[in-house]
């Protein structure tokens, strides 16, 4: 089984030129007996993954029954966010558990942050290529 | 899209005013490259760069779960 997968970077707006493309990822969340795929921007700066609050809907998960609050920083710190721990298939990889700030924001992109997808995965980017490649962390 | 007129009005200058235009032309694409943040304008950023504390909630709930499985 390969161990690494690549995948290029996205453009998202053609006017922009080269400033638009973005390191998105597809993988796939499940949430007690649903599962929901999704794109996640890979977010380096990020502090911790962030579930806009649409997908946690989707994946049927319900506002009330998260009781962890959170507080985010920055343009999300006005929006209310609650702990989701949910998981995550990634290509061919195993199945992850990913912990999420479910935000009541719902304009953010669903990101993949430091806490905890940047700990399961190790991310190498060639951004001058467009190129970026996945592989799940090593055992020590 | 180009008009045929303005390309035929292109294909009648000298030499020179053709180099010039290309450098016109060329200026006025970099310009734009490196102008996409305009000042004074308010670009959110929504990503969560500090939040430690959050972060440290998230990974001792799921440190939790996992202890609570196995």
């Amino acid at each position: 089984m390969n161990s690494r997968a690549r995948y290029s970077f996205t453009p998202t707006d053609t006017s922009l030129g080269e400033a638009s493309f973005k390191p998105y990822l597809p993988l796939t969340l499940h949430y007690r007996n649903n599962s929901q795929e999704v794109i996640g921007l890979l977010d380096t700066g990020a502090m911790v993954n962030v579930l806009p609050y649409q997908v946690g809907i989707e994946l049927g998960a319900v506002w009330e029954e998260q009781t962890t609050m959170l507080q985010l920083t920055g343009n999300m710190a006005q929006f209310e966010a609650r702990l989701l721990i949910v998981s995550a298939l990634l290509g061919q990889f195993s199945s992850v558990r990913l912990v999420f700030a479910w935000t009541q924001a719902t304009q953010v992109p669903l990101i993949l942050g430091q806490a905890n997808f940047f700990m399961e995965f190790d991310v190498c980017f060639y951004r001058s290529q467009k190129l970026f490649e996945v592989t799940p962390k090593q055992s020590l | 899209m180009v008009s045929t007129e303005l390309v035929e009005q292109l294909r009648k200058l000298n030499r020179v005013d053709k180099l010039q235009i290309i450098q016109l032309l060329a200026t006025e694409l970099a310009d734009e490259e490196t102008n996409l943040i305009k000042p004074g304008a308010s670009y959110p950023v929504w990503s969560p760069i500090e939040a430690v504390e959050a972060a440290k909630v998230m990974l001792d709930a799921l440190n939790a779960e996992t202890t609570k499985e196995s």
